[in-house]
């Protein structure tokens, strides 16, 4: 299966790889010379419907996963995915919103199907998911508590400072780290899903989907 | 390391302090006091190589008496010692000043007059040039890499000879950055002389001068952060000149480098850096150290700096939009006020 990965680094592409093909449970292929980036939020809304457009038209792409930070955003919530329950504030509504105008835009093409999409959301930063498993501090719920300004333990930078042991890590260092902590977690989806069910647990059940 | 330095009728910097971090990106708009306040902390180290006419902010040549100075705090053993120097006219005499040294509190041991001389003495700006970066090297030794880049193949050339380690590190890295290449070669043109060449995954060798101007930029970062003893203050102009801009994260971490030793392996101190740019790209990446990034701000009172920490609610800022769209935005200043 052809699955291109919208995502800030290459250390990042690399690890939501391995995640995607543990999720998937089999091996995806990349989609050749195409190395997507995003500037991060909010640029990834941005250049989402081209990539989106890119894919379905120029490409022999079955999927795109992207997976976008949610920084001091508020958490993508359950009552999110009800009709009607969206959040105008929250990056994964917004990304779904976006992708869905752009999707129902596209024109067949002959012998293409539908090009399928999973969004996640890294609460608040994907080095979150990364600890998951190390510092069960670090979750969803807890952030949640820091957005209703409650003093928690840990801030975006200490969680590079966590995973990668600097917060100036290099894309090889980065990349070393985060594949490292992708693979870890691959042998237990079920507690990624539990401490980060709003960005994670739907961003696996959206593959699931496919 | 310096802390601040103060800057009073130094060409455009009439009243201005620059506050500085082991690493330091300014930004702002053109004829901002950027290079000028590289340009004051070069001078500074020794004020009698240049004339009161060349430093005094213009407006004020014609004006009687008027002292220039810069003052630069500087931070040894938690101890912060302030150094003056500068020029004046009085009386209708030029002069100069200085260094002259004030401890603001507690007290050193140890000669620290020379340990900021050393430190100021090895400062270098760069601004590369492709032509001199690519241009084969009269082999003597202890060459260093000159402001224009000149030198860079004996540079290289005497790591791979007194540090193969690092050389083959460098190589690995560069290899990384731009993933067509896998070596650094060198070459002999005429008798005690060295070129650059690097080889392609496919096996060609290139020459130097036949590398992009990004390319040999690059190469050139790479070999200063993997010196095994680069110089304790650099100032780079327009890092991001020539490189594209998914390889500014590899020239932010080359600076980071020699910055955070320690987070790299490294035993040796840190360099001091400061950067100049106007590219939006490059300042993205510093969305997580505002306190790293100063915005040189030019209006009818003249130059001063800010830090990009010191605004009040820039995470609310920086959740709509990328750093380097907000400050070219304005919201931030540090932009060209028309157009």
């Amino acid at each position: 299966m052809k699955v291109a990965v919208l995502s800030e680094s290459s250390a990042d592409e690399a690890a939501i790889r391995i995640l995607v093909n543990g999720i998937l449970g089999t091996e995806t292929q990349e989609v050749p010379s195409l190395p997507l980036r995003s500037r991060g939020w909010p640029s990834v809304l941005r250049v989402l419907p081209t990539v989106i457009k890119f894919l379905h038209y120029r490409t022999d792409a079955e999927a795109l996963v992207v997976v976008a930070d949610s920084d001091d955003s508020p958490i993508h919530q359950s009552i999110h995915d009800q009709a009607g329950g969206e959040d105008r504030r929250c990056r994964l509504c917004q990304l779904r919103g976006v992708s869905g105008d752009e999707r129902s835009r596209l024109r067949p093409v002959p012998g293409r199907s539908e090009l399928k999409l999973a969004l996640g959301l890294a609460v608040p930063a994907i080095e979150a998911w990364y600890l998951c498993g190390i510092d069960p501090q670090v979750t969803e719920a807890t952030w949640a508590r820091r957005l209703q300004s409650e003093r928690i333990t840990y801030a975006r930078n200490t969680l590079k400072k966590k995973v990668y042991g600097t917060e100036r890590a290099t894309i090889a260092v980065m990349t070393r780290h985060a594949c490292e902590a992708a693979t870890r977690l691959v042998n237990d989806l079920s507690q990624v899903e539990l401490s980060f069910p709003g960005g994670f647990g739907s961003f696996a059940r959206d593959m699931r989907n496919w | 390391m310096i802390e601040s330095v103060h800057f009073k009728n130094f060409k455009a910097l009439i009243d201005a302090t620059l506050p500085l971090n082991r690493f330091t990106l300014i930004v702002g708009p053109n004829g901002s006091g950027k290079s000028t306040a590289m340009q004051g902390l070069r001078m500074a180290r020794n004020p009698n190589e240049f004339h009161f006419l060349d430093v005094v902010t213009a407006p004020l040549r014609d004006a009687g008496d008027v002292i220039v100075e810069i003052g630069i705090v500087f931070r040894i053993d938690k101890t912060d010692v302030f150094r003056g120097s500068g020029w004046k006219y009085v009386g209708d005499t030029f002069g100069w000043f200085g260094p002259e040294f004030k401890l603001h509190s507690g007290q050193l041991e140890h000669n620290f007059q020379e340990t900021f001389a050393s430190f100021l003495n090895s400062f270098q700006i760069y601004t590369f040039d492709a032509q001199k970066l690519a241009a084969p090297v009269a082999l003597v030794r202890n060459l260093t890499l000159s402001p224009d880049g000149s030198n860079l193949a004996g540079v290289l050339d005497n790591l791979r000879d007194k540090e193969p380690e690092r050389f083959e590190t460098l190589n690995e890295e560069f290899g990384r950055w731009l993933p067509e290449f896998d070596r650094v070669l060198f070459d002999t043109p005429s008798q005690g002389h060295r070129s650059l060449l690097l080889r392609t995954r496919s096996g060609h060798r290139i020459e130097a001068s036949d590398l992009s101007h990004g390319t040999l930029f690059a190469l050139a970062f790479l070999t200063l952060a993997y010196l095994p003893n680069p110089p304790a203050i650099l100032c780079f102009e327009e890092p991001e000149r020539g490189i594209h801009p998914r390889l500014l994260r590899e020239i932010r971490d080359a600076m980071y480098r020699l910055c955070y030793p320690e987070d790299y392996g490294e035993k040796r101190s840190p360099v001091q850096v400061i950067a100049t740019t106007h590219s939006p790209y490059f300042l993205d990446l510093y969305k997580d150290h505002p306190e790293e990034v100063v915005i040189a701000h030019k209006d009818e009172n003249g130059v001063h700096f800010e830090r990009l920490s010191d605004k009040p609610n820039l995470d609310e800022f920086l959740q709509d939009a990328p750093l380097g769209e907000v400050w070219y935005s304005g919201v931030l200043g540090g932009v060209p006020s028309n157009p």
